[in-house]
């Protein structure tokens, strides 16, 4: 293999310390919004009483 | 239009371009016009990054889309973040220490030359195709609501385009852009607040929601797996996932921003912010359509939404009863609307008649007209019913968001171009200077066009659809090819070269039997990356076919 070495500084994320953990943080996030809508569609389905 | 609406619209457009020169000055190096000399903030790229994706077409198609067929769309980003966590992993950290220009770039230095080239056509094949569509699909809808001729449209929108990206390069490109998405969220919300100011008085916010949820445009999510529906959680989610690392991590228009970042750490929050933002967003924009939808149902929007189409409808003999039969399914479906809010037994049953009998007279007329209106109900919606002053500025960030998707695409264009095809095959030692001219020609020839591919596709209605649906035939074989060469060490020049080929013709196979295209993402990733990694451990070619790239 024939990739080039160079160094890049690399840095923590602003907060929660490590990108790990700010990886974990989003896709909670993206599980948390789809939950959401997904109230969001039973909440008002058209099958709903009215 | 009125006088005011289109001085706010020119007062628009010559801020943003100008902004974008100013910011954009003193690009002198290929390295500040290619890669703004890595100087970009997290939250530039981030904004700018949504500016690209967010052109005209989704501005004006989203919404409509919502109001036709409801909110379902949003699960086609569902992916997204996902996608944005490994990318942040593995692509930016790896093209950052790589310190490349292009993402195919990159291709040579794990493979070889060839694979380089054949990915490097690839993209240059889809994303030309793309940019042309960018500029024509925007310039029909906008030339009809400003009353332009379509060529007028586009060779404004493109010239202008041409002239900051020529001059500032990707700091223009990308400061604009971020100037762009402020507004863009802007005329979202006015756009917004006005369709919630039409509902009548004593129809509640949750009357709306009650109403826009019984005509079915509020189905954000679909649990059922279907392989041709295109959109559900399961097509979104995986589908959209491979979609978006595809368009994100291999698609020179996306790979450049984060290329811009000051560091590994501000390319990956540019991307965060992404991951956070895109999803919520684009649910706004498919609501707003939903309350569009319920704003019309209180008050009687035209019967064809294109006003050119509805003039040849005015003048035909049949327009009278097509009036009167549209006019009295309004009513009808008023009244089940009310009924709705009253929970009155059958209501939902008299308002899907009614919603029927106006679809059927509505199809009528645009069967008289022999036309689809969809892409100009939210228009129609914005130059009805904002203010004025208001109407102009929204016409112009529609305007201004089509420039957007076009100049980062001609500016990737140019630049893999110049770093990918001139330097590397055509004239490999010469100056910065000599370079930097030729990313300048290169993206006048890219905007040139552009403009020509764009201005040529009027007559081809269903084709821009086609050919939209042939730039996804390409991403899954691209993807592929930066899996083999990220994760897996054994594969060799050859067998990533024999993967792509593989990949893009499992996409073709496959697209001959569905038409959900988020799937030929996934197909043609997983082919390309098994018969890569096939080939390279029964043929053990010349992984060492290795020449420095030229820089």
């Amino acid at each position: 293999m024939n990739e080039p070495q160079h160094t890049v500084a690399d840095e923590p994320p602003p907060f929660l310390g490590t990108w790990k953990r700010l990886y974990i943080l989003v896709v909670v996030y993206l599980a948390c919004v789809i939950g959401l809508f997904y109230w969001f569609t039973k909440a008002f389905a058209p099958s709903s009483p009215i | 239009m009125k006088p005011l609406d289109w001085a706010v619209m020119f007062a628009w457009l010559v801020f943003l371009v100008s902004y974008g020169l100013w910011r954009g000055r003193g690009s002198g190096s290929t390295q500040e016009f290619m890669l703004a000399n890595k100087t970009m903030p997290w939250y530039a790229m981030g904004l700018s990054i949504m500016a690209t994706q967010a052109s005209a077409i989704t501005f004006i198609s989203t919404t409509a889309q919502a109001y036709v067929d409801g909110m379902r769309f949003v699960q086609f980003y569902f992916g997204l973040p996902l996608a944005m966590v490994i990318l942040c992993a593995t692509a930016v950290p790896i093209f950052h220490r790589a310190k490349v220009y292009t993402a195919y770039e990159y291709l040579e230095y794990r493979f070889d030359a060839k694979t380089r080239l054949l990915v490097t056509i690839v993209f240059l094949i889809s994303r030309g195709l793309q940019a042309g569509l960018a500029l024509s699909a925007p310039a029909i809808v906008l030339s009809v609501i400003l009353g332009w001729p379509f060529r007028v449209t586009i060779l404004i929108m493109g010239g202008l385009v041409v002239l900051y990206t020529t001059l500032g390069g990707i700091k223009a490109v990308t400061w604009a852009d971020v100037q762009q998405m402020g507004m863009i969220m802007l005329a979202l919300v006015l756009a917004f607040a006005v369709a919630i100011k039409m509902l009548p008085k004593d129809v509640s916010f949750f009357d709306a929601l009650k109403l826009a949820g019984a005509a079915g445009k509020l189905n954000a999510v679909t649990t059922t797996f279907d392989w041709n529906d295109r959109y559900n959680i399961w097509s979104g989610l995986i589908g959209g996932m491979f979609l978006a690392l595809a368009y994100f991590g291999t698609d020179q228009s996306q790979v450049q921003r984060y290329l811009t970042g000051k560091s590994i750490g501000q390319s990956r929050l540019g991307l965060i912010l992404t991951a956070v933002a895109k999803v919520p967003m684009q649910f706004f924009i498919l609501f707003i359509g939903a309350m569009v939808f319920v704003a019309f149902l209180f008050v009687r929007p035209p019967l064809v939404f294109q006003p050119v189409a509805m003039e040849r409808v005015q003048a035909s003999p049949q327009y009278a009863a097509l009036e009167r039969r549209y006019e009295q399914a309004f009513d009808q479906r008023q009244a089940a609307a009310r009924a709705i809010m009253a929970s009155a037994p059958g209501a939902l049953q008299n308002f899907r008649e009614a919603q029927t009998n106006l679809d059927a007279a509505r199809a009528d007329a645009l069967h008289l007209s022999d036309t689809n209106d969809t892409n100009y109900i939210f228009m129609s919606f914005v130059t009805r019913y904002l203010p004025i002053g208001v109407v102009g500025l929204v016409v112009g960030v529609i305007f201004t968001a089509a420039m957007s998707a076009i100049s980062g695409e001609i500016n990737s264009l140019a630049t893999v171009t110049v770093i990918d095809i001139y330097k590397r095959h055509l004239k490999k030692h010469s100056s910065d200077s000599h370079y930097l001219a030729a990313s300048r020609v290169a993206t006048v020839f890219w905007g040139i066009y552009a403009m020509v591919f764009a201005s040529t596709a009027t007559g081809f209605g269903a084709l821009i659809e086609a050919v939209n649906q042939v730039g996804s035939l390409f991403y899954g074989g691209m993807l592929g090819v930066f899996v083999l060469a990220f994760f897996v060490k054994r594969c060799t020049s050859t067998g990533a070269f024999i993967g792509v080929l593989a990949g893009e013709a499992a996409i073709f196979a496959t697209a001959q039997f569905t038409d959900a295209f988020l799937w030929y993402n996934v197909v043609g990733c997983l082919v390309t990356v098994a018969v890569g990694s096939l080939v390279s451990v029964s043929y053990r070619g010349s992984s060492a076919a290795f020449s420095e790239p030229c820089r």
